[in-house]
């Protein structure tokens, strides 16, 4: 379970100040399916990459499974990254010298694994994603679609518990926006991934569970 | 399930190309079986005794596979940063090449030079100064000689040429005698040729000096009678243009016979090459060793070469610690240009789970790797230009044979430790990078 207790950050912009997460408290059950809407900088993003670890708010305090993340030192914080959380960005962040393969291979690498955990991992999160014949190619020689596969197996190669995607679908067109979605609701039916991601389009977001939506650092529906 | 998994991997590791399998003492057999899932390759079953098998193969992410990529991706720009300390280094190399053929050579030449040390006894009661040498009524035991050899810097005398002087009357002239050891002599004084030999055993025998034989019109074979006694000349000695041409030569222990002064000699030359010390140090090595003589240094040509040589050298590595300030505050330029292009990179590491140890590593390999290359460049670079150069501007032929190679490690870990001071700052910097605003930069 995910809990976000009066979350408060304040982005500092030169000299003046901007509210990004107002007061917010969110509860995501375990193994839970949330699509997270609203304008432009409204939050999205940042409530985001708060429940991941990445973004220490300025007030407030984020439980994962009973840890409250942020009164980790970042070490151990990114260990917790690493064990329990998989990012999927909008523009997929490949790392354009590295093959598909040795792209999914990073978190474990991240993680101290042997040669052969690395390899067998990699090859079946590849699998997963039904990517496997692609493996030993560069990320420019892949599709979009195919790269955001590459990024989700990089995701679940680690085996975590909680996938944030941050507009998944939000660089590539209809149809491979839906089968990207489609791959993530699978991943999230039958590996029980708790998932949570931010998207622009309703038609994605029905998808999930449940929805909401944000405004000014707010949740205004639930 | 998981067994299962082993073998496939390494099916695939085969059909891939596979670089190495290292294991213990456990014997592999490799079976060709068609796989199903894998219907387009023949793969391999292996059955091993334990699963203590690792495979060294290119997929696998390590921290040299991300920095050797990275760095792969800008070949030209990793080369063109590091120029400052490939040239460091190829001075630094070139220096050391050069200025220790030049010191060799001056070695080989020591012999051209004669005596830089000459012992005479402390105390001389009747001095006649004549050409270099000093004769005297006094004499220094020949036993001199081993206590010498017990000085420190023992090593580094080359020759030593114990003499007697004496003299005998020809007519209403004198003619100097001088008793030698003949070996060590014409160690000494390379630039002697003899016509005929040296006396080794007979009794007057002796070699003359080109002014005396032409004077008195000796060849080998004829004898020269003095107003005491006849000798044969066995050898003529051509011309030196020296005192030695007014001399007869026979050996020291006749000398000491003739003149009836058995165990004692005048002088002793020595030939001594020190590259690390000045001859003054041995000369009063010799002086403590043997507190009844004076070794007196004598100023020459080699020490003014070796002089030389040592600013050259001195200068050139002056340089070359100039253009490594420069190297490395190009590495330094590069690393930071680098860390600035990678932010977003570096957010994506930090977001699946790096921290800043793993930054660390990456940066400080990657500069381990730019040491490493830019050090072995920078060595060849070194080893080829002072062969070039060296034969070239400075006349001193640089032989392969003679090259330090000794200093390689220590250029090597140079280069990397100033590779690696130069990547400090920029890793430090890299560890700062906020991820989120990393992630969303465009």
């Amino acid at each position: 379970m995910i809990e976000l207790k009066r979350i408060t950050k304040i982005y500092e912009m030169g000299d003046s100040q901007v509210l990004s997460l107002n007061d917010l408290n969110l509860r995501i059950e375990e193994k839970g399916f949330l699509a997270v809407m609203g304008p432009s900088g409204s939050g999205k993003s940042t409530l985001l990459y708060t429940v991941g670890g990445l973004l220490t708010p300025t007030k407030g305090d984020v439980t994962v499974k009973g840890t409250s993340i942020y009164q980790l030192s970042s070490r151990q914080r990114a260990k917790f990254r690493r064990e329990n959380v998989g990012f999927i960005f909008q523009t997929f962040e490949l790392l354009p010298y590295l093959t598909a393969q040795e792209n999914v291979m990073l978190p474990l690498y991240l993680s101290g694994a042997s040669a052969l955990e690395q390899e067998e991992a990699g090859e079946e999160a590849l699998e997963r994603v039904g990517l496997e014949k692609r493996a030993c190619h560069k990320p420019t020689e892949l599709s979009g679609g195919e790269q955001q596969r590459v990024a989700i197996a990089r995701g679940i190669v680690n085996n975590p518990s909680i996938i944030l995607a941050d507009e998944p679908t939000g660089n590539l067109d209809q149809k491979t926006g839906n089968e990207i979605m489609h791959l993530l609701c699978e991943l999230h039916e039958k590996d029980k991934l708790t998932l949570i991601f931010v998207t622009h389009d309703p038609s994605k977001a029905k998808l999930a569970n449940r929805v909401v939506e944000m405004l000014d650092g707010h949740i205004v529906t639930r | 399930m998981a067994d299962s998994k082993s073998p496939k991997t390494l099916a695939r590791s085969f059909s891939d190309g596979l670089n190495s399998i290292q294991f213990g003492f456990f014997a592999i057999e490799l079976q060709p079986v068609v796989s199903f899932k894998y219907n387009t390759v023949v793969n391999y079953n292996i059955s091993l005794a334990s699963n203590d098998i690792s495979i060294a193969k290119e997929p696998t992410m390590r921290s040299l596979t991300l920095v050797s990529r990275n760095l792969s991706r800008r070949k030209g720009r990793s080369v063109l940063s590091s120029i400052g300390l490939i040239l460091a280094i190829a001075v630094i190399i070139s220096t050391f090449t050069i200025s220790q053929a030049m010191e060799m050579q001056v070695g080989d030449e020591i012999e051209k030079y004669g005596p830089n040390i000459v012992i005479t006894p402390k105390t001389q009661s009747i001095s006649v100064p004549y050409g270099n040498v000093v004769t005297g009524n006094v004499t220094i035991p020949e036993s001199t000689i081993e206590r010498i050899q017990t000085i420190p810097n023992k090593a580094n005398i080359r020759i030593l040429a114990p003499k007697l002087y004496g003299q005998v009357q020809y007519g209403g002239d004198t003619i100097l005698v001088v008793g030698i050891i003949p070996d060590n002599e014409i160690q000494l004084k390379k630039w002697w040729s003899i016509t005929g030999d040296f006396p080794r055993n007979g009794t007057n025998e002796v070699v003359s000096g080109s002014a005396l034989q032409s004077s008195l019109n000796l060849t080998v074979g004829s004898t020269l009678q003095t107003n005491d006694a006849s000798f044969l000349v066995t050898g003529t000695l051509n011309e030196t243009g020296s005192v030695d041409d007014y001399s007869i030569f026979v050996p020291l222990s006749m000398a000491q016979s003739m003149f009836n002064i058995v165990g004692q000699i005048s002088i002793i030359d020595v030939g001594a090459l020190c590259k690390d010390c000045p001859v003054e140090i041995i000369s009063q090595q010799i002086m403590d060793a043997v507190p009844e003589v004076r070794a007196i240094p004598v100023k020459q040509a080699v020490e003014t070469r070796m002089k030389a040589v040592e600013q050259t050298a001195s200068f050139s590595l002056l340089l070359a610690s100039i253009i490594m300030v420069v190297g490395v505050a190009g590495i330094m330029n590069t690393m930071l240009a680098s860390v600035h292009e990678r932010v977003k990179e570096i957010g994506v590491f930090v977001s699946l789970g790096a921290d800043n140890s793993h930054l660390y590593k990456m940066f400080i390999f990657e500069s381990i790797f730019l040491g490493l290359i830019g050090g072995l460049i920078g060595t060849l670079a070194g080893f080829f230009s002072s062969m070039l150069l060296g034969p070239l501007f400075i006349n001193v032929p640089i032989n392969p044979a003679n090259t330090p190679l000794h200093l390689i490690p220590v250029v090597i870990g140079l280069s990397v430790s100033a590779c690696v001071v130069a990547s400090l700052y920029p890793t430090w910097r890299a560890s700062r990078i906020d991820p989120v605003k990393a992630l969303k930069t465009v």
